[in-house]
């Protein structure tokens, strides 16, 4: 038999009408302020953990937290689907089934672009989109860029003590010796190093895969002198657009980059000002609109991936145009 | 005084950065209207045109992106 559900919103509106006063009621007590913000994450150690000789230090900082963490997550519901799989059964439940759900969507999607490199291209669109997707939806996380140590800082606020090691930050500035907080967890892909490691990854995975599929004829997309001695004028027109499509390749790597880091730091910030100015009911809503936006850029990241790989098995078009003239 | 000044340009500079997002704003709607006539027409061609529609949306958002990183670097890093 099939149980029909009813949406009870009988108990949910209280709930939702509960936790609105308790937000108006906090609101008035702790006032929220204006966070600091910067665009590099922000150091939790004072020490650096390590120095490497060219590069220079390394500091633990909170978007580094936060990755490890996103990996655990990670980790933790692979084990629980490969247990599922394992296992054998015809329809999985739960989280296996979810995750079997989005595997064979996605495979559908690369098969139909790909064709018959669908097992080369498919483990990067996967594995791209899925961090991206866990990368972005972390914020999900109470206490997410909010809790974290306090620091000394020339324009702070005063702080209070709520008993024990833990305090909490007033909505006035401090006279002389304020104090900011540094969030122990930060949002993954508002760290540029990150997203950065991504897009160099896919774009020089890519080329790998357009070298396995044409072997050195690969290289013809990007230096085609071939038609020069031919046809001249048309050649040399080849030979720029060839000159084009290597700058492309580089410039995939900065809108790889910008793109994911953008909007999500643009999240990021638009959240702390709409949190610090209209802190009732409000940022719910920008909450929910910026993880609408996490999804979106994680399937834009991976969709592009797997679009640039498939692009780059597909051998050089001239030569079909070629053998049919 | 000079450091006011410098203050009052980031902010300019910030503003007159985001003029780009104009052009990708249109940029977007055009491919999305181009998208949806074609889906209106159509409707079995959903899939194909849905993702067509997010990769363009994507580049023209990407030009819209590279302005707000401008403004972003001018307000928070430089």
């Amino acid at each position: 038999m099939e149980k029909t559900h009813k949406w009870r919103w009988g108990k949910n509106r209280w709930i939702v009408l509960a936790l609105l006063i308790l937000t108006i009621i906090a609101v008035n007590i702790y006032a929220p302020i204006q966070p600091h913000i910067q665009a590099a994450a922000e150091n939790l150690s004072s020490e650096p953990i390590f120095t490497l000789p060219v590069i220079g230090d390394f500091y633990l900082t909170n978007t580094l937290v936060a990755t490890i963490l996103m990996d655990v997550v990670i980790i933790i519901i692979a084990l629980i689907v490969r247990r599922a799989a394992k296992k054998d059964e015809l329809a999985p439940k739960g989280l296996a089934g979810v995750f079997e759900m989005l595997v064979e969507m996605l495979y559908n999607m690369t098969e139909s672009t790909a064709g018959k490199w669908t097992k080369k291209i498919f483990p990067w669109f996967a594995t791209v989109l899925i961090l991206v997707l866990f990368a972005n939806l972390l914020k999900l996380i109470p206490g997410f860029e909010t809790i974290g140590l306090l620091h000394h800082s020339a324009e702070g606020y005063e702080a209070q003590s709520l008993g024990g090691n833990w305090y909490t930050i007033l909505n006035s500035k401090a006279e002389e010796g304020g104090f900011m907080v540094t969030p122990f967890l930060r949002g993954v892909s508002t760290d540029i190093n990150f997203t950065l490691a991504l897009a160099i990854i896919a774009v020089t995975m890519t080329q790998v895969i357009g070298f396995q599929a044409n072997g050195f004829r690969y290289l013809e997309k990007f230096f085609n002198f071939r038609t020069i001695f031919k046809k001249p004028v048309f050649g040399l027109i080849d030979v720029f657009v060839g000159l084009l499509e290597l700058i492309s390749e580089f410039s995939k790597i900065l809108s790889f980059t910008f793109r994911l880091f953008g909007n999500m730091f643009a999240g990021m910030v638009l959240m702390a000002l709409v949190a610090a100015m209209l802190p009732v009911f409000m940022p719910a809503g920008i909450m929910l609109f910026e993880l609408f936006i996490g999804v979106i850029q994680a399937y834009v990241f991976g969709m592009l991936t797997m679009v640039f790989m498939a692009q780059a098995t597909q051998g050089h078009s001239v030569e079909e145009e070629h053998s049919n003239a | 005084m000079s450091g006011d000044i410098i203050e009052a340009a980031k902010f300019i500079g910030a503003g007159l950065a985001m003029i780009g997002a104009l052009g990708a704003g249109i940029g977007i709607g055009l491919s999305v209207q181009g998208a949806v006539q074609g889906m209106a027409r159509n409707p079995d061609t959903y899939g194909n045109l849905f993702t067509s529609m997010i990769l363009g949306v994507a580049f023209s958002e990407a030009i819209a992106i590279y302005c707000l990183v401008i403004a972003f670097l001018m307000l928070f890093v430089l």
